[in-house]
């Protein structure tokens, strides 16, 4: 498959009165057409802002990327003008926001926001723009959407009103649609509708997903792939099937340990301990060494390149230098990997070949 | 579990007027007993009501309607102000804003040490300060944390000084209303092993309240099921997960994404229509099974039954 997307050593800081805070420090990775990408991390690991700067939605002062390509069907889009920027945002990339609430102007009603899309980017004239509206309500399973297109975003609930910014996502038929996180302000039940919708719209209209989310329930609902990041930094890249049954990063074990399955009864939650570092010190060596069990000596000193597991699968861990001692995951981890016939020890699964 | 009734709620109403005509009944006639040590979960989707029933157990709103019984005493009921007080030491609650539930301009021991100071528990102002500290270290703080504000602690933390704050006054029963839902995973599992650690060596009985279900059957001993201010379905969190049979629990299970993608790949969910119900009469809580109850009419009780014993 060809790649629509491709992120090459993204450096994005902000300068603030304390000094600068670097959020991004140096993200690669590339997106697929048709693909959906999870990026998964905690909060402030920076990635919600690898993707604003991908939509060139980082406020400048006081964020500024500092270094790297994003090309985007060949484009730079790190060097664009404003003005050249506006013709791709919202028409070729497009964000629905995490917050269904704060994301729509509660003074325009929801059909005008659809609208302005439309007839920005595809010229269409209003009355063309308020069918395709209608239309695009009735995509995202909007009931009575004649009438529903003149009504005001508080006459909607949680769940609709995130439906209705998928709407004014999907208007221009983007290529790569950005989800911030698009669940986690909904119920349970909600969510799987949504979640559901964004397969089925992907189905028809082929376009690219990348998917922000710290639930990694919901991760390995949607994702294709998954990218963890920790600290600015993407440490572990590979198929949701390397990343769930072989993860390799201790990193990813904790995120991986920290959630119950429903048949651990009485063992303890394998928690991460301490909290993410200061970005605006980030600390000498590999980031996460300071919370990490199985740290090695020169974690402290020497940030661990990628090191790669298969030709998908790539972890920046100095666990997988071939003089670094042989290290079995935690039991919650490897009782995961277990259940799918993979004992841990096989160095490369299989099983996303396929 | 020692198999004594530590609270009795039974037919809790919690009705608010938003108009001169138009009643919310966010809680409407809730019934449950929790038991001394045990964990009882309370899950639903937001505007269930399974707040409002933590809020009015613990007399944070006046019970519109039904009972509240700890250690048999009626929580809702006239008392003297020295029965009150009695009262709140031994109930206490966790928020789950741990951004909003402290107050700014005060430093951690003053916040921690309120509760200390309104029952008079400590004599001198050593001992507060190292009650305090002994509280910090408890839910694994530094004892210098004391002297700071809540604004130079992260989430997680934050959510450490409430537990304190929670403990400081040596409470029996702790309401945990979604705790962990504004924190990240990691944080997550630190804050639920620390309940579970502390409730392993002083016995507290918690009332934990959540919509992240899989967090809650992991915590809890038994589980009730609430929707639209009624509990629907009751049991041991193991059955509950097992046997569900109300539609309504079926469909919230079917929905939870879980962090294995084979078995994302085949689930598919249950939605949930209230329509299909028995509608010949009123439901009322009948237990299908010893330590199972499920609202229900007889005719759908007598389906629930045949259901369970395949």
């Amino acid at each position: 498959m060809e790649n629509i997307l491709e992120v090459k050593n993204l450096h994005v800081s902000f300068d603030t009165h304390g000094g600068e805070v670097t959020a991004v420090r140096g993200v690669s990775f590339d997106l697929k057409k048709g693909e959906t990408l999870a990026i998964v991390g905690e909060s402030g690991s920076g990635k919600s802002v690898t993707t604003r700067a991908i939509a060139r939605l980082i406020p400048s002062p006081p964020g500024r990327i500092k270094e790297g390509e994003i090309l985007f069907n060949g484009k730079d889009l790190a060097k664009l003008k404003e003005k050249q920027m506006q013709q791709i945002r919202g028409k070729d990339i497009s964000t629905i926001f995490q917050d269904p609430m704060t994301s729509l102007n509660p003074t325009m009603k929801i059909g005008k926001q659809i609208m302005e899309g439309l007839m920005k980017h595809q010229k269409m004239d209003r009355s063309l723009a308020k069918k395709k509206a209608i239309e695009l309500l009735d995509l995202v399973g909007l009931p009575d959407a004649k009438e529903r297109v003149d009504q005001y975003p508080h006459q909607f609930s949680g769940g609709q009103r995130q439906r209705v910014v998928i709407a004014i996502a999907l208007a221009c038929n983007p290529q790569i649609l950005i989800a911030d996180e698009p669940t986690t302000a909904l119920d349970v039940t909600i969510q799987a509708q949504i979640l559901e919708l964004m397969k089925d719209i992907q189905r028809k209209t082929e376009s690219s997903i990348i998917f922000i989310t710290h639930d990694l329930g919901v991760v390995a609902n949607v994702a294709d792939r998954v990218a963890v990041m920790y600290a600015g930094k993407i440490v572990e890249i590979g198929t949701v099937d390397e990343i769930f049954y072989n993860p390799k990063h201790p990193y990813t074990w904790g995120l991986l340990g920290s959630m119950p399955t429903l048949d651990n009864e009485e063992e303890s939650l394998v928690a991460i301990p301490g909290s993410p570092p200061d970005m605006l010190q980030p600390p000498k060596g590999d980031a996460f060494a300071p919370r990490n069990e199985y740290a090695l000596e020169i974690d402290n000193e020497l940030d661990p390149p990628m090191f790669k597991v298969s030709d998908t699968h790539y972890a920046a861990t100095w666990l997988l230098h071939e003089y670094a001692p042989k290290v079995e995951p935690p039991a919650a981890v490897k009782k995961r990997m277990k259940g799918f016939g993979n004992t841990g020890a096989s160095p490369i699964s299989k099983k996303g070949d396929d | 579990m020692s198999g004594e009734k530590l609270l009795e709620v039974s037919n809790l109403k919690q009705h608010f007027k938003t108009g001169r005509h138009s009643v919310v009944k966010a809680v409407d006639g809730v019934s449950f007993d929790i038991y001394q040590g045990e964990t009882f979960g309370l899950v639903g989707e937001s505007g269930c009501g399974k707040s409002t029933t933590g809020r009015s157990i613990i007399r944070l709103y006046n019970a519109t309607d039904g009972d509240v019984k700890f250690k048999g005493v009626d929580v809702h009921g006239t008392k003297s102000h020295a029965q009150l007080k009695m009262f709140n030491r031994k109930m206490q609650m966790i928020f789950q804003d741990p951004y909003a539930s402290l107050n700014p301009r005060m430093t951690v021991l003053d916040i921690i040490a309120e509760g200390l100071d309104i029952h008079g528990l400590t004599s001198s102002s050593q001992e507060r300060k190292a009650r305090v500290q002994e509280l910090l270290e408890t839910v694994g703080l530094n004892k210098e944390h004391a002297n700071r504000y809540p604004h130079e602690f992260s989430g997680g933390q934050r959510q450490r000084i409430g537990i304190a704050r929670a403990l400081a006054v040596d409470p029996e029963f702790i309401i945990a209303d979604e705790p962990i839902s504004a924190l990240d995973v990691s944080i997550q599992a630190q804050v639920v092993n620390l309940l579970k650690d502390l409730q392993k060596k002083h016995g507290y009985t918690y009332l934990f309240i959540a919509h992240d279900l899989s967090m809650v059957k992991y915590i809890s001993d038994r589980i009730g099921v609430m929707y639209f201010g009624k509990i629907v379905e009751l049991a041991d969190s193991d059955e509950l997960y097992k046997n569900p049979l109300h539609p309504y629990t079926k469909s919230l299970l079917s929905a939870i994404p879980l962090p294995d993608p084979d078995y994302e790949r085949s689930r598919t969910r249950v939605p949930y229509d209230p329509s299909q119900l028995d509608s010949s009469e009123e439901p009322e809580f009948r237990e299908v099974q010893p330590k199972h109850w499920v609202l229900c009419t007889t005719k759908e009780f007598e389906a629930y039954k045949q259901e369970i014993k395949q």
